[in-house]
């Protein structure tokens, strides 16, 4: 029983995302197919002849009414076949297992930095509010919310090509040292696989700028919501019960107060994410990242409709796992949740 | 020699660069096993007052002057170390909200084991898990809560007010202080649940010869918890003495003032209002409410809010619905006004003048349902406008409403915060009369005020009846104010109706023994009043009352 009423909010919400997926995949499919430009002839290339390019539209099935293409292409696409890219030629599920682990890892490390670098933060300025520790901050995290990302990646660039000419600025790890090969695609976890610890210190310092540009804004937002919520809840009545009966502040502050006020930070992280993945695009540009987002961009220029919508529906993906995971995360956190979702 | 002595002790509160001294030389002291009520209103300083003896007052509060000796100790020149090692242990306190006074998201349990391994470590007894474990059930049980090992587990929320309310004093009990300061326990909880918890705290006391000070502002809880009464009012102490001086022969004009306008439940002080035998302008008729329970996979029952109400407002009478919280009796009101549908039965209303509603409301919480960022000019031109004034018929209107609410005109130009919170009601109502209803309806409008207030507030509402020919519908849970200021009322359990009649009827002999128990537990003034409550016996109580020592089955 106890086990249920934890596990079906979880599942309402699971029925929501995947009705939010097919909307998604839907919007795509019918605004890639309505913007100009014959997918077949930019395929094919200016030279290609008149019937080449009705033949390839013939096999793409571009001639059936829309619909009917979306419904083949979601039949094929259940089965785990996304269709062919036409730029690289090669089935696109195997360009996202090529591309993906790049952006994840980026991704995963961003969001680590978030939580550790936001949270404390947040609590540290909320504690010594209206002093130079909250004011400084408090403008560290303004500009964090309102530079955009790509120029601190930028920034950060020139920073090390001015001061740490040796800090790697472009790519993933050092070509000369060969990576290892798989399982996760994931340098810092094979490197450890491996036992090759050159491979992870290298990754691990490529990663750090990327990292940090693209995790500014979310640390910005993430230390203001600390801060706010540590600050009201400071005033609230259950902390005035701890303190007459003499439990001690750091007590109050650090087992108490930070895990009632770390709800409203981590909802606000879910959300985050969806500018995370847009900001990912751009930043990995910067940084010759070789991930999902040149992919993408490929995909979009040239009008590949399959990799496009695998981009697409991946993105969607991503937003809304990180948006579960957050869910369970916090029903396990506040109880209350668990109730609401339940009643 | 007295246990605590407060002499001459004067504090401050600094804020945006202003200081106001809000405790001006207040001396008085508490013997060994004594209680003692410190009663006052919003504003008087006596939560600072027990704040200060605590030591939990906020950084923006300096103590200006006047010591706090507790059992010869000068509690203001100790080293900071050796004071805190008094809180919890000799010296604790229950908090006065039980629902806002436990972190939602740990468990009960926790908060007491954290309580009690810190307070036994300034004593210098560190203690293990399982003796920690052993002398909080202990506790519990002291507080009558059956099922210890429950409530230890149990979410903040999962609790009733009442247990909550319990397990505060629980706390406060976990290491046998020697002096017990409460402060207004019961008071966010039903008649009836704070009637239970009273009885708890006067008879841990008296087992444990505890010396209590008492916070209140309700007289009533006065006279069952105290030796000595203290009579603050802006800061000072007016008066104080043996109880059945200070209550039989007042001196301070603040006192007199204050027992005047607690409403009296029986003797010749009580008012009767008339009853009507006009027309109905509002009528129910065998009216029920069910929520359904809403999300994906919706099934079950739903809720039945309301079943079978059915009753008559004639017009010009003020009826009353009174009940505990979740009674559903904010139910029935919203659809008096029309705000919710009914799923059986009927809602009759009178017809009312064109383009005007038949009702209006005027809710429990002027702070709340005041816009903030509005003039009362701005508040009062809504309504106005809704029903097609022009510019200069409503600043005429609006001239009209504040001499009917008895405020300046000067005040159309406040805001809710320069208003206090009368003031803030009076515009509340002006603002429900605005559009001229024929109808008001009440919804606790003076349950957040202090009792001073209540008595203007309810004394102009009478005279806008009388004025105006309105007829009221009042909710309220206070069945002393229902006893003088309705013509007839209904008692509500359970989404039911199961007591009607006139004030006089219901008070004089009471029917239902839902009815004998809601006003068996109202805290009254006098032995005489006491004495002519009706009675109930416990299995009475055990079938109508939400039990507060044992958690409800999980509903399904």
């Amino acid at each position: 029983m106890r086990f249920l009423s934890f596990i079906e909010p979880i599942l309402a919400r699971l029925a929501g995302f995947i009705m939010v997926l097919l909307v998604l995949s839907l919007m795509i499919f019918l605004l890639a197919r309505v913007v100009p430009g014959d997918p077949a002839r930019m395929a094919l290339g200016p030279s290609a002849t008149q019937e080449q390019v009705a033949e390839l539209r013939l096999e793409m099935g571009l001639d059936e009414p829309i619909l009917t293409q979306y419904v083949a292409y979601m039949g094929r696409a259940l089965q785990g076949d996304l269709g062919r890219s036409i730029t690289s030629g090669r089935p696109v599920l195997s360009d996202i297992a090529d591309f993906l682990p790049a952006t994840l890892e980026l991704v995963l490390v961003t969001v680590f930095l978030m939580v550790i670098i936001a949270i404390p933060l947040g609590v540290l300025t909320a504690r010594h509010r209206d002093r130079w520790i909250d004011n400084s901050g408090r403008l560290f995290s303004l500009i964090g919310v309102t530079i955009p990302s790509f120029l601190f990646a930028i920034g950060l660039q020139l920073l090390a090509a001015n001061f740490f000419p040796d800090w790697p600025i472009l790519g993933r790890v050092d070509y000369r040292l060969s990576p290892p090969d798989g399982p996760t695609g994931l340098l810092l976890i094979d490197s450890i696989v491996h036992g090759r610890a050159d491979v992870f210190l290298d990754a691990l310092q490529h990663l750090a700028f990327p990292a940090l540009a693209l995790a500014m804004s979310g640390i910005g937002q993430v230390t203001r919501i600390t801060r706010s919520a540590m600050i009201e809840n400071q005033r609230k009545d259950h902390v005035l019960t701890l303190r007459s009966f003499g439990v001690p502040d750091r007590v109050i502050v650090f087992r108490y107060l930070l895990k009632l006020s770390s709800v409203a930070p981590l909802t606000i992280m879910g959300l985050e994410f969806a500018s995370l993945i847009g900001n990912a695009f751009v930043v990995e540009m910067v940084f010759g990242w070789g991930g999902f987002a040149s992919y993408g961009l490929t995909a979009i220029l040239q009008k590949d409709l399959n990799a496009l919508m695998a981009v697409v529906l991946i993105s969607g993906l991503f937003f809304i796992v990180a948006n579960l995971v957050i869910d369970v995360v916090l029903s396990v956190i506040d109880p209350r949740q668990r109730r609401r979702a339940a009643a | 020699m007295a246990l605590l002595d407060v002499r001459d002790l004067s504090i401050s509160f600094t804020g945006y660069g202003r200081t106001a001294q809000v405790l001006h030389g207040v001396s008085f002291s508490i013997a060994k096993g004594e209680r003692v009520s410190l009663i006052g209103e919003t504003g008087s300083g006596k939560s600072v007052t027990s704040k200060a003896i605590m030591g939990t007052l906020p950084e923006n509060a300096t103590i200006e002057g006047g010591r706090i000796a507790f059992d010869g100790l000068d509690l203001l020149a100790l080293p900071p170390a050796e004071r805190e090692r008094l809180k919890g242990s000799d010296m604790s306190i229950i908090m006065q909200d039980p629902l806002s006074s436990f972190n939602p998201v740990f468990r009960i349990g926790k908060h007491l084991d954290d309580i009690l391994r810190f307070a036994d470590r300034r004593i210098g007894r560190p203690s293990g898990a399982q003796d920690r474990k052993r002398r909080i059930f202990e506790t519990l049980r002291r507080v009558q809560l059956a099922d210890a090992d429950r409530v230890f587990d149990a979410w903040p929320h999962e609790l009733s007010g009442g247990m909550r309310q319990r397990v505060l004093i629980a706390l406060a009990l976990l290491h046998k202080p020697r002096l017990l300061i409460a402060d207004e326990p019961g008071t966010a909880l039903d008649v009836t649940t704070q009637a239970e918890i009273l009885k708890l705290i006067n008879g841990l006391v008296d087992e444990e010869g505890l010396s209590l000070l008492m916070i209140t502002h309700n007289l009533g809880v006065v006279r069952q918890t105290a030796d000595r009464v203290l009579v603050m009012n802006k800061g000072e102490i007016v008066e104080q003495g043996p109880l059945a001086e200070v209550f039989g022969a007042p001196r301070d004009a603040y006192t007199r003032a204050l027992m005047a306008a607690v409403p009296p439940l029986y003797g010749d002080r009580v008012e009767n209002q008339p009853v009507s035998d006009a027309a109905p302008v509002l009528a129910m008729r065998d009216v029920s409410k069910v929520y359904r329970s809403g999300g994906i996979w919706a099934r079950g029952e739903g809720h039945r809010a309301v079943s079978g109400v059915t009753f008559d407002v004639p017009e010009g009478e003020i009826f009353g619905i009174a009940g505990e919280s979740g009674s559903g009796k904010t139910t029935v009101a919203r659809m008096l006004m029309g705000l919710l549908d009914v799923t059986e039965g009927e809602v009759v209303r009178a017809p009312s003048s064109p383009g005007r509603r038949l009702t209006q409301i005027v809710y429990q919480n002027p702070g709340t349902s005041l816009n903030p960022k509005r003039t009362v000019a701005q508040t009062l031109a809504v309504p106005l406008g809704h029903i097609g004034m022009d510019r200069a018929a409503a600043s005429a209107r609006m001239t009209e409403l504040m001499s009917l609410v008895k405020l300046p005109e000067s005040y159309l130009g406040k805001y809710p915060h320069e208003l206090s919170g009368g003031q803030k009601q009076r515009v509340s109502i002006a603002r429900a009369l605005a559009a001229e209803p024929k109808v008001l309806i009440l919804d606790e409008p003076t349950s957040a005020l202090d009792v001073s207030v209540q008595k203007t507030v309810i004394d102009l509402l009478l005279h806008l009846r009388a004025e105006l020919g309105l007829t009221y519908v009042i909710i309220s849970h206070d069945l002393s104010l229902m006893r003088n200021f309705c013509s007839r009322i209904a008692i509500m359990l359970r989404g039911e109706i199961v007591e009607q009649g006139t004030p006089a009827e219901v008070f004089a002999a009471p029917s239902h023994a839902y009815t004998r128990a809601l006003i068996a537990a109202i805290p009254v003034l006098t032995e005489a009043e006491e004495a002519l409550k009706p009675t109930v016996t416990e299995e009475e109580r055990a079938a109508f009352l939400v039990p507060t020592t044992t958690l409800a089955e999980e509903d399904a």
